[in-house]
């Protein structure tokens, strides 16, 4: 870009003084982008949000969800390791015992307060069962109350991305 | 003494001395262990403990091996280590490794040993490991899984060495080898969940505390129990002002390593319903809420209308502190000595036996005597109250239950409650004073055999409850006494000072044990 860029006490040109000449220009700048944007608009920066979505990492962490396990239970055995490495201390597990003895420990209540949530992905990391992933891609969460934010065992199960795997 | 050199240090023990409790001491821990235990016998099973000493051709175990003169011993060398190592992964081979699941995980022997002595990359394929039954309830508050066992043996050898009851024993042979209970039986004796604290790792599990909370999340504070006079030293494991569960603190010469069933459910006082959060008044007939300021004021009003109060009956769950500053305000109170005491006696009648419960359920009976308080039967009690005029203090103790007679006694005269929960008496007091339950104070309890000991605030108290010394504090010194103490410490030391049995005692430096004062270990002070 030509032209001086002014500091506090800087000397205006007379040109710069006269100011018509200046916003003339601006104008011209502006409306090069407009006729340039008409042209290729395939080539313009701007997102349509919410139309058009920009794609994201497949490594983005959004929303969390629970695992099922074939049978459709949740894969969790409650072991806490995540609410346990959860720096938000967001995640509230409230454990039982599981019908089988062979899986022995399910989660009664399982629960998420996204307000609360600092989306770091440690609690994916820590979980021995694969049974949290934050890879829904939900990134925009609106909702009318502080407790709609508050997601339980239920909600986090039947919260899958598109493709669901 | 023995005079013997471990890991080069040279030390001196008495003879007979366990070569493990000697190296125990050189190196500032223990070696790794799972089957010895200080108050069992010796099993030498899990061979994990070996060391080398000069002189022998192979490794010794440490647990089975006494210290000898001129003995030379290494614990930290590479051979030492190779067969930890070798050892752990034999015990490791049929191990489920299902810690996330396992109530243990946290305290368990297998994961601290794995972080010093894990292979990390095992030699033996994990697809063919023996299967055994898990989750099965042997008793009325034990889980046993059998895959998770490492067959120390410490569970069986304290059914027959401590409770002699033999409830479990090691079936099947090699790699099916298993705990398990006799056919017919139930692992349901009175110290049943000993077995699950001394078990090492996570194959014996408490059905109460199982899935609750996770270990690591809790603190621990040193206590003592206060189910009966015992007063086995504990730990109260709380997290967020809850209480989860009570496991017994080594102390030789009170309680060994062991603690009751019926102990460890002390905690359940703490969180139920009954427990009182805010000061009660009865208006038309009726206990309702009320604040401190409305508390004080008909505290002064009862003690105005009717000075002054005729009785005062305080409970020996109190602290020795506490026993001694109601007795203290009772008296500037204008409440006749004679009339100032316990009881009932017969309250707090346990079953007992000859281990460690005891038949007397009050942890600090033995303080009423130091203080030189009556304790009269209930009948005595009622009686004794009708007897005198005026308001009644009732502190801890529940006369409405336990006293026969004692609801007529009272019947239309103010009765003023001070205690944790709304029981019998607090139901038909006219004012009822929300104070702390014994995890929410610190104070001193006096055992049976006249053993001094601290039990610590572990929890917040809940809602208005107030601390008992500061409440007390706060009534003498409206009732405009001369002697008030100001901290716990002063009280302390103003206790000291009115009891015989302490003189000379300085208890704010108990030591770890508790303190038998002087005087009653001379005298015919209690049974032991």
């Amino acid at each position: 870009m030509k032209g001086k860029v002014h500091g506090y006490g800087g000397k205006m040109t007379l040109g710069e003084r006269l100011y018509l000449g200046e916003i003339f220009r601006g104008l011209g700048i502006t409306i090069r982008h407009v006729i340039r944007n008409l042209l290729h608009t395939g080539d313009m920066p701007t997102v349509q949000y919410p139309e058009e979505r920009r794609a994201y990492s497949p490594r983005f962490r959004g929303r969390h969800r629970l695992m099922k396990r074939e049978d459709g239970t949740p894969r969790c055995v409650a072991c806490m390791m995540c609410s346990t490495a959860c720096p938000a201390d967001c995640i509230h597990i409230v454990a039982e015992e599981h019908p089988d003895p062979a899986i022995e420990k399910a989660p009664a209540s399982f629960e998420i307060d996204l307000l609360r949530c600092v989306y770091c992905g440690l609690c994916e990391e820590a979980c021995p069962c694969d049974a949290i992933r934050m890879d829904t891609g939900i990134y925009d969460m609106a909702a009318d109350s502080r407790a709609k934010f508050y997601v339980d065992k239920e909600f986090l199960l039947n919260n899958t991305t598109d493709g669901t795997r | 003494m023995v005079k013997l050199t471990i890991d080069g240090r040279e030390l001196e023990f008495a003879a007979g001395t366990s070569l493990f409790e000697a190296c125990r001491v050189a190196r500032g821990e223990a070696l790794p262990h799972f089957c010895y235990h200080p108050d069992l016998s010796v099993a030498g099973v899990c061979r994990l403990c070996q060391v080398e000493v000069e002189g022998m051709p192979k490794l010794t175990i440490a647990c089975n091996t006494s210290v000898r003169e001129g003995m030379v011993v290494h614990t930290r060398s590479e051979r030492v280590r190779r067969a930890a190592q070798q050892i752990l992964e034999m015990h490791l081979i049929n191990h489920p490794v299902d810690c996330p699941i396992c109530d243990q995980a946290g305290e368990c022997g297998l994961q601290d040993q794995y972080m010093n002595y894990g292979l990390y990359e095992s030699e033996v394929s994990i697809s063919d490991k023996v299967n055994k039954a898990k989750v099965q309830v042997i008793g009325p508050r034990v889980v046993l899984d059998k895959e998770r066992c490492v067959l120390c043996s410490r569970c069986v050898r304290f059914c027959d060495e401590v409770t002699r009851t033999g409830e479990l024993g090691i079936f099947n042979r090699g790699d099916r080898a298993e705990i398990g209970v006799a056919p017919g039986r139930q692992l349901d004796n009175a110290y049943s969940l000993n077995t699950v604290d001394i078990c090492p790792v996570g194959a014996l599990t408490s059905l109460d505390f199982r899935f609750k909370k996770r270990v690591w999340l809790l603190r621990s504070t040193p206590s003592i129990c206060h189910g009966c006079a015992t007063g086995c030293n504990v730990r109260v494991d709380h997290e967020a002002g809850t209480v989860y569960r009570l496991k017994p603190r080594r102390n030789p010469a009170v309680n060994g390593s062991w603690m009751c069933d019926e102990g460890r459910d002390t905690y359940r006082e703490l969180h139920a319903a009954s427990r009182l959060s805010e000061p009660l008044l009865r208006r038309d007939g009726e206990l309702r809420a009320a604040t401190w300021p409305e508390a004080w004021a008909a505290l002064a009003g009862a003690a105005g209308r009717e000075l002054p109060p005729g009785a005062a009956v305080v409970s020996p769950r109190q602290s020795l502190e506490e026993i001694a500053l109601f007795a203290h305000l009772a008296a500037a109170l204008g409440v006749p000595a004679a009339a100032i005491g316990g009881g009932p006696r017969e309250a707090d009648r346990g079953e007992g036996d000859d281990l460690l419960r005891s038949a007397d359920l009050a942890p600090n009976r033995a303080a009423l005597g130091w203080l030189g308080l009556q304790e009269p039967a209930g009948a005595d009690l009622a009686a004794r109250v009708r007897a005198a005029k005026g308001a009644v203090l009732v502190y801890g103790a529940d006369p409405a239950a336990d006293a026969p007679g004692w609801r007529e006694a009272v019947a239309g005269r103010t009765v003023i409650h001070l205690g944790t929960h709304r029981n019998a008496t607090a139901e038909a007091a006219d004012i009822v004073i929300p104070l702390s339950a014994w995890a929410e104070r610190d104070g001193l309890f006096v055992n049976r055999q006249g053993r001094v000991q601290a039990s610590r605030r572990a929890i917040a108290r809940p809602g208005l409850a107030q601390e008992d010394w500061r409440f007390l504090a706060d009534w003498l010194a409206a009732a405009g006494a001369a002697e008030v103490p100001a901290s716990l410490p002063e009280l302390r030391r103003w206790v000291a000072g009115r009891v015989t049995a302490l003189a000379g005692v300085d208890l704010a430096v108990l030591p770890p044990e508790g303190l038998v004062p002087d005087a009653v270990a001379a005298g015919s002070g209690g049974e032991s």
